[in-house]
C-alpha cells in the first residue's frame, strides 16, 4: 500500500480496490497514477477485509468521509465493487456516518470487459473521474414534523372496526366515522358466511376477553376511551398535510339517545312506515352494544308520539345536525363495498317474479328453512348463474371474488335442507382460491349441486311466468333448456355509494374500477396515492372477511409506524427556484406523489420578466417530495433543482464518454434496473468497453437534453433502463422517461443524426439476459450486423438449455424495444 | 401418433387472416353465451363459442370446414351478448369469405349442399338426395378429392333409394280411393285464425287428406307459445301444421310429422294429384323451430312439382331469425330485414312452412315497409287433378 500523499489539503481521497486480485484485465498502477491527478489515492487488495475496515475507521476519525472527527472534512471516493455491494460490507461503518462515493469498477467495469487492459483501465479511470468531479448528493436524513397522534377511521363495517380497535390499543387515538346509525357493515347483516359458516357479527377478542372472537355488542375492544364513534357520520372536507389534516365531519343526530332499553314502545304507537321495507319510521336493526334505535330522519313525521310513550325518555327531537373538525395524522379509508345496482343484471330477467339474487336468497333462507322443518319445499327446481353482470365489458369488468364462494354456500345449505332439489349452478368458472374454499366446491359437487359450465344471455318467461333458460352446456358441447322455479342471480360488488365523492375529498386515486387504488399492488396493499391515507377492506375491491380481518390488522400497524416513525433517510428533496418558474403546471400534474403545488405566487419571491404579479409559483412539499427526479426532468424552464444537478449529470456524462470512440449510453436507474445490472456484473457476463453507463435515482431524471448531449458527445446509441413494467418504484418514472426519449428521438430525427435510443425494463430476473441486450444494443448502434457469427456466440453462451433449441431459426429477432425477456 | 392433415399449407392471405381473427377473439372467455344465444343453436351443434376456440388454437382446416359456418344466419345476437365485446357475428361472416375465397379445397358438405341447391334445385327431382349426399360425405363415406362429392352423394342415393325418384305413373292409386283420415294436431295460432284454420282444412281435402282433429290438443307446451307441457296423449304418429307444435310433441316422445311433408310426398307418390303454386316463383323460409333440412327438402320438392322457381340466396336459404328468437315478435331482426329485402328483389312473395314466422315476418314487413307478401304453405300450394298427358308421358 503506498501511503497518502495528502498534507492536510481537502483534496478528495480515493481508497482504490483491488478486490483481492480479481480485477485482472485493470493496470492498476496506471489507474493510480491517473487518479493521482486529482485526488490522493490509497491503494488497497481487500478493503472490505477486517484490516481494511480498521483502517478506513482511523481515516474517518481523521475526518474523511464522515463527521465522526470532522477535523478536515475530507470526500471519501471507493473505487472498488458496486454500490449495492459496498454497502453491504460496509453497512456498520456507513451506520456511523462513512459516506462514500462508489466508483463501481468491478461490476460496472472490470468484471463485465475482455482482456483488453488498456482499454479497461482507461473505463476505470473514467468512472473514478466521474465520481471524484460528480459526486452524488449526501444522504440526508429527513426528520418529520410532528404527526397529530389521531387516526380517522372512514367506515364503521368489520374493517374500520377492527382497525380502529387494534390502532386503539396500540396507543393512538381514533375517530370512527360510520355513515348508517349502526356499526358492524355489511357483514353483520347478511347472515351467515363463508369459509366459516357461521354469523359475520364479530370481531376478534383483545388479550384481555375470554375466547377468540366476540360478537360486536359483546366485544369491549371497541369501548376503548380513546375510540370515539362518529354514527350517521360523513367526512364533508379535508386539508392539510400528511400528519396535520383537519377533517371536517358532519353528523346526523340519532334522536334516540343512550338511555334507551329497547322495550319497543315507540315502535308500537309509530304510524309511519319507513323508507325501507317492514320498518317504522323509528326502528332497531342491528344491535353493535351501544345504540339500539334510531329515526329515519326522511319518513319521520316528527308527530312526537314517540317521545310521549316512552317510558325513560330516551327520544330526544331536539338533536340537530352538527359539524365536527378533527385533527388527525392518518386518515383510514375502510368504506367496504356494495351489492351492484340493478341495471348490471337486469338483461338475466332481475325484476321478473322468480328471479333473485344471492343477496335476497339470503333473506329468503330463513324462511326456507322454518318450512323445511315443517316437511314443504319452497321450490323443486333451482338455478343460480354466475357472474351476473361481472367480468363484463358492457357492465362490471371486475371479478368481485366473493360470489362463487356464495353461491357454493347457498347451494349446499339448499341441498342440506331439501336434498331432492334441484340445483343447478351455471358458471363461467368457479374460483375458490382462500383456504378451506375447495372444500365448499367438493362438498357442493357430493351434495348433488349440478354444475353447469356455460352462462345464458337472458332469462325469458313462458306464458305462465316461469323460466326458461336456454344455455350452453359448454363441456358437453351442446345446448341444454332449462325450466327452474327460481333464477338466483350471483350478482357483482360495487364500491360505496359515496366512495367518489370520499376519494374526491381525499385526493386519492381510484382504480379502473372504481375501488380505492392500492398503493402497490404487491407491496403497499393499504396505502393508497395518498400519504397519510390508508385503505383495508373492500373498498379496494371486494374481499372476504379473512382478507378483510388480516388487512384490518396489517393496516394498523402501518399507521402506527406511519405515526410513530420520526423520519426518512434518503435524498434531499427537490427544489424549485422562484427566479426561473413561470407558474405552468406541468411539474404539478407529472408528480406522482403529489408533493407539487402551485402556489399565489409571494410578493417577495423572485421571478422571471415574463412572469405578471399574480402568476402562481410551484412549490414543493419535502414531506412528500421523494426526489425521483422527474419534475426536474420535464419543467420546460429547467426551473427545478434535482439533488443530483444538471451540471452533475451533463458532468457524469461527458467524462463517461470522453476519448471512447462510438461510445453507446446506457442511463439506468439505481432501483430494480440497478439490480439487474448490478447481478449481472455478479455473472461477470460480458459487454464492450464503449458501453458507459450512467446510473440515476429513478428513470424519471432523465430528460430529452441528457439524451440529446449524449448524442453530441458522439454516443452512438442510448439506452434507458428503468424498473419493471408498470413497476416503476417512483410510480411514473418510466413513462416520463419514455416520453422524454420521443421528444429526444425527433429532435434528434429533425436534426438529421438519428440514433438507436430504446428503453427497457429490467427486475433482478433480468439479470441473465441484460448482458446480452447491452451486446445486441451495442452492435446494433455501432452499425455490426447482427451476424449469424454473432447469434451463434450468443446461442453458446446461453448455454445447455440452448442445445434444445439449436434447430430453432434464430436471428429473427432483432433486440428491439419490443423484444421480451428470453433474447 | 399425431395425425398430419392432408390440407396443406394455406395461402398466406388465409394464415394473415386467421391471425387477425384470433386476435379479435384473443381476450374470449369461452364462457358459451354466445352459442347459448344463437337461435341456430338446435342446429348448430358446436356454435359459435366452439369456432372461437378453433380459431384461437389455430385449427384453420377444422373452422373452414366446419357446417357451422353455413347454419349461421347473420342475426348477430352473439355480437349482442357477448360479455367481453367480440364482434362474434362478424367473425363468422369473415371466415365464409374466407371460405369462398380460399376454401375450393374444402369440400363443405354443408356448403356443397347450399351451392348445390341454390344454383341446381330446380333441375333436380329432390333436395332430400342432396341431403344424403351431403351426409355421406360428411361421413367419410365418399372420396373427397373428387369433384362434385355431392353430385356423386346424388347418384349414389339415386341407385340405393327404389323410391329415391317419383315413382312410374299409375303406381298409386286415384285420389278417391287414397283418400286417408290422418290424426292432425292444431296447436293454438292455427285454430285462433278462423280463416287459415279453415283453409288448413280445405287445402287438406285437396290432397285428399281429411283432418281428424284432437278435440284434446291444447296448447304443445313450447316456451315460444307460454304454457307446461302438453296434455295431449296419442300413441299414434300425429301431423301438425306448426313447428313449434313439432318440436314440442317431439319432445314429449310423439311422433310429430308436419303436414306439409306428408301432402308434398302424396302429391309425389299420386299419378292423380299434382301440386300447385300460386306464383311462378316464392323465397322458401323455413324458420328457427323446424328441423330445417327436413323442412327445405319438402319445399324444394313441393317447388319441383309445383313447377315454381324456389329462389334462394344464402343465408336465406337457413333457418334464420324471424325476429322473435322463438319467441314473440320484438322487432324487425338483421336476419328478416335481409329476407324481406331479398324477396322483394327477386319479386317473388316469401312462403314458410311456420305460421308464427309468418305473422313475425309480416310485422316485419310492415315495420320495414316492404311490400312483399308473407305466405304459409297452404296460402301458396294447393292441389289439383293431375293432367293425364303426363303420365303417359313418364
Amino acid at each position: 500500500m503506498t501511503s497518502p500523499n495528502g498534507n492536510g489539503s481537502a483534496r478528495p481521497l480515493v481508497l482504490l480496490c483491488e478486490c483481492a486480485g480479481t480485477l485482472r484485465n485493470i493496470d492498476f498502477d496506471r489507474l493510480e497514477t491517473h487518479a493521482g491527478l486529482h485526488a490522493d489515492v490509497l491503494r488497497g487488495n481487500h478493503w472490505c477485509s477486517r484490516v481494511g475496515q480498521a483502517q478506513l475507521l482511523e481515516l474517518m476519525d481523521a475526518g474523511a468521509g464522515g463527521e465522526a472527527g470532522a477535523r478536515l472534512p475530507r470526500q471519501l471516493v471507493f473505487a472498488g465493487c458496486s454500490p449495492d455491494f459496498a454497502a453491504r460490507r460496509f453497512t456498520k461503518l456507513m451506520a456511523r456516518g462513512l459516506q462514500l462515493e462508489i466508483a463501481d469498477i468491478r461490476e460496472g467495469c472490470s468484471w463485465v470487459h475482455g482482456d483488453d487492459v488498456a482499454a479497461v483501465t482507461d473505463k476505470a479511470a473514467r468512472i473514478i473521474d466521474s465520481s471524484i468531479a460528480y459526486p452524488d448528493a449526501p444522504a440526508d436524513t429527513m426528520s418529520y414534523a410532528e404527526r397529530h397522534d389521531t387516526v380517522v377511521v372512514v367506515g364503521g363495517g368489520v374493517a374500520g372496526t377492527q382497525a380502529a380497535a387494534e390502532l386503539a390499543q396500540m396507543g393512538h387515538h381514533v375517530e370512527l366515522v360510520e355513515r348508517r346509525p349502526f356499526l358492524g357493515g355489511r357483514a353483520a347483516r347478511i347472515g351467515t358466511v363463508f369459509p366459516t359458516n357461521d354469523c359475520g357479527q364479530c370481531l376478534p377478542t383483545t388479550d384481555a376477553q375470554a375466547g377468540t372472537r366476540k360478537c360486536f355488542h359483546r366485544n369491549v375492544a371497541i369501548d376503548h376511551p380513546d375510540l370515539a364513534i362518529h354514527r350517521r357520520s360523513t367526512v364533508e372536507a379535508v386539508t392539510g398535510h400528511p400528519g396535520d389534516f383537519q377533517v371536517s365531519v358532519r353528523t346526523l343526530p340519532n334522536m334516540v339517545t343512550d338511555a334507551c332499553v329497547n322495550c319497543g314502545t315507540c315502535e308500537t304507537v309509530c304510524d309511519v312506515e319507513s323508507s325501507e321495507p317492514g320498518k317504522k319510521a323509528i326502528f332497531t336493526e342491528f344491535y353493535d352494544g351501544r345504540v339500539v334505535r334510531t329515526v329515519d330522519l326522511e319518513t319521520c313525521t316528527f308527530c312526537g308520539k314517540c317521545a310521549e310513550e316512552c317510558p325513560v325518555e330516551a327520544i330526544d327531537f331536539s338533536q340537530s345536525p352538527r359539524r365536527t373538525t378533527i385533527h388527525a395524522g392518518a386518515i383510514l379509508t375502510a368504506t367496504g363495498c356494495e351489492p351492484a345496482p340493478r341495471e348490471h343484471y337486469e338483461y338475466l330477467g332481475y325484476g321478473h317474479d322468480g328471479v333473485v339474487t344471492q343477496v335476497e336468497l339470503t333473506d329468503m333462507l330463513d324462511d326456507w328453512a322454518a318450512q323445511a322443518s315443517l316437511g314443504r319445499m319452497p321450490v323443486e327446481e333451482l338455478v343460480m348463474i354466475q357472474c351476473a353482470g361481472s367480468r363484463d365489458q358492457r357492465h362490471l369488468p371486475h371479478c368481485s371474488r366473493l360470489c362463487c364462494m356464495i353461491a357454493l354456500k347457498h347451494a349446499t345449505r339448499l341441498k342440506t335442507l331439501f336434498p331432492k332439489m334441484k340445483v343447478t349452478i351455471c358458471y363461467l368458472e368457479m374460483r375458490t382460491a382462500g383456504v378451506g374454499y375447495e372444500n365448499w366446491f367438493l362438498d357442493a359437487r357430493k351434495a348433488g349441486v349440478e354444475f353447469l359450465r356455460g352462462t345464458p344471455p337472458e332469462v325469458q318467461f313462458d306464458g305462465q311466468g316461469r323460466p326458461v333458460i336456454e344455455v350452453e352446456d359448454v363441456t358437453a358441447a351442446r345446448k341444454r333448456v332449462l325450466r327452474p322455479d327460481l333464477v338466483v342471480l350471483s350478482t357483482g360488488m360495487v364500491p360505496a355509494t359515496d366512495l367518489e365523492k370520499l376519494t374526491e375529498t381525499l385526493t386519492i386515486d381510484r382504480d379502473q374500477d372504481g375501488f380505492v387504488e392500492i398503493l402497490d399492488r404487491k407491496n403497499r396493499a393499504t396505502e393508497t396515492s395518498g400519504e397519510g391515507i390508508f385503505v383495508c377492506g373492500s373498498a379496494a375491491g371486494p374481499k372476504a372477511l379473512i382478507e378483510v380481518n388480516t388487512e384490518a390488522s396489517a393496516v394498523a400497524s402501518e399507521i402506527h409506524n406511519f405515526l410513530t416513525s420520526a423520519g426518512r433517510r434518503g435524498t434531499a428533496a427537490s427544489q424549485v427556484d422562484a427566479a426561473q418558474c413561470v407558474g405552468c403546471d406541468t411539474c404539478s400534474t407529472m408528480c406522482p406523489f403529489g408533493a407539487i403545488t402551485l402556489v399565489d405566487r409571494p410578493e417577495s419571491a423572485p421571478r422571471p420578466a415574463e412572469v405578471k404579479d399574480d402568476g402562481k409559483l410551484a412549490v414543493i412539499d419535502a414531506q412528500s417530495c421523494r426526489a425521483c427526479g422527474i419534475c426536474a426532468a420535464n419543467c420546460p424552464e429547467v426551473a427545478i433543482a434535482h439533488n443530483l444537478s444538471d451540471d452533475a449529470l451533463f458532468g457524469r456524462i461527458a467524462t463517461m464518454t470522453q476519448g471512447v470512440e462510438q461510445p453507446v449510453v446506457g442511463f439506468y436507474c439505481k432501483e430494480c434496473a440497478g439490480a439487474a445490472i448490478g447481478l449481472s456484473g455478479q455473472r461477470r457476463d460480458r459487454y464492450p468497453e464503449g458501453v458507459r453507463l450512467i446510473e440515476l435515482p429513478c428513470l424519471g431524471r432523465v430528460s430529452a437534453l441528457h439524451i440529446v448531449e449524449a448524442a453530441r458527445l458522439g454516443a452512438a446509441g442510448v439506452f434507458l433502463a428503468g424498473c419493471a413494467e408498470g413497476r416503476c418504484q417512483y410510480r411514473t418514472g418510466d413513462t416520463s422517461a419514455l416520453e422524454q426519449m420521443q421528444i429526444a428521438e425527433e429532435v434528434l430525427a429533425e436534426a438529421g443524426t438519428p440514433l438507436p435510443l430504446e428503453l427497457w425494463h429490467l427486475c433482478a430476473v433480468d439479470r441473465m439476459s441484460v448482458g446480452r441486450r447491452i451486446r445486441m444494443f451495442h452492435a446494433k448502434s455501432v452499425g455490426d450486423d447482427i451476424s449469424p457469427e454473432l447469434i451463434e456466440r450468443e446461442m453458446e453462451l446461453i448455454g445447455a438449455g440452448a442445445g434444445a433449441l439449436a434447430g430453432a431459426p434464430a436471428g429473427a429477432c432483432e433486440g428491439g424495444g419490443s423484444c421480451g425477456r428470453g433474447h | 401418433m399425431a395425425v398430419v392433415t392432408e390440407a396443406g399449407p394455406y395461402p398466406p392471405a388465409v394464415i394473415e387472416e386467421f391471425e387477425r381473427l384470433a386476435e379479435a377473439c384473443r381476450i374470449c372467455y369461452q364462457c358459451g353465451t354466445c352459442t347459448s344465444s344463437c337461435p341456430s343453436g338446435r342446429e348448430l351443434y358446436r356454435g359459435p363459442r366452439r369456432l372461437v376456440r378453433l380459431i384461437l388454437a389455430g385449427e384453420i382446416e377444422a373452422v373452414l370446414k366446419s357446417d357451422d359456418l353455413w347454419r349461421c344466419t347473420e342475426c348477430g345476437t352473439c355480437t349482442e351478448v357477448c360479455r367481453m365485446d367480440i364482434d362474434v357475428a362478424s367473425v363468422l361472416s369473415r371466415l365464409r369469405r374466407l371460405e369462398r375465397e380460399h376454401g375450393t379445397a374444402i369440400h363443405c358438405a354443408e356448403r356443397t349442399a347450399a351451392d348445390v341447391a341454390s344454383e341446381h334445385l330446380h333441375k333436380r327431382p329432390r333436395i332430400d338426395n342432396l341431403r344424403f349426399g351431403a351426409a355421406m360425405v360428411a361421413k367419410g363415406h365418399l372420396p373427397k378429392d373428387k369433384v362434385g362429392a355431392a353430385e356423386m352423394g346424388v347418384k349414389l342415393a339415386l341407385q340405393m333409394l327404389p323410391f329415391g325418384r317419383k315413382g312410374p305413373a299409375g303406381a298409386a292409386g286415384p285420389a278417391g280411393d287414397d283418400a286417408v283420415t290422418l290424426p292432425f294436431y292444431a296447436g293454438c295460432a292455427i285454430p285462433q285464425d278462423h280463416a287459415l284454420h279453415g283453409l288448413v282444412h280445405e287445402v287438406a281435402a285437396g290432397f285428399g287428406v281429411r283432418l281428424d282433429e284432437a278435440t284434446d290438443a291444447g296448447c304443445c307446451g313450447h316456451p315460444s307459445r307460454g304454457s307446461v307441457g302438453s296434455q295431449f296423449v296419442s300413441d299414434a304418429r300425429v301431423y301438425t301444421a306448426c313447428p313449434a307444435c313439432d318440436a314440442s310433441l317431439e319432445e314429449a316422445g310423439l311422433e310429430a310429422v308436419p303436414l306439409w311433408d306428408a301432402l308434398t310426398e302424396r302429391a309425389g307418390r299420386s299419378s292423380q294429384i299434382a301440386l300447385q303454386a300460386a306464383g311462378p316463383a316464392f323465397v322458401p323460409y323455413v324458420g328457427c323451430l323446424a328441423d330445417r333440412d327436413t323442412a327445405l327438402a319438402a319445399l324444394g320438392d313441393a317447388a319441383a312439382q309445383s313447377g315454381a322457381a324456389m329462389v334462394v340466396d344464402y343465408p336465406t336459404l337457413h333457418n334464420g331469425c324471424c325476429g322473435a328468437l322463438g319467441g314473440m315478435y320484438r322487432g324487425a331482426s338483421k336476419a328478416s330485414a335481409r329476407l324481406l329485402a331479398f324477396a322483394a328483389e327477386s319479386r317473388a312473395p316469401v312462403v314458410t312452412t311456420c305460421v308464427l314466422c309468418r305473422d313475425n315476418l309480416r310485422s316485419a314487413a310492415r315495420e320495414l315497409k316492404i311490400d312483399v307478401p308473407v305466405h304459409f304453405w297452404p296460402e301458396f300450394f294447393t292441389a289439383v287433378e293431375h293432367t293425364p298427358e303426363e303420365s303417359t308421358d313418364d
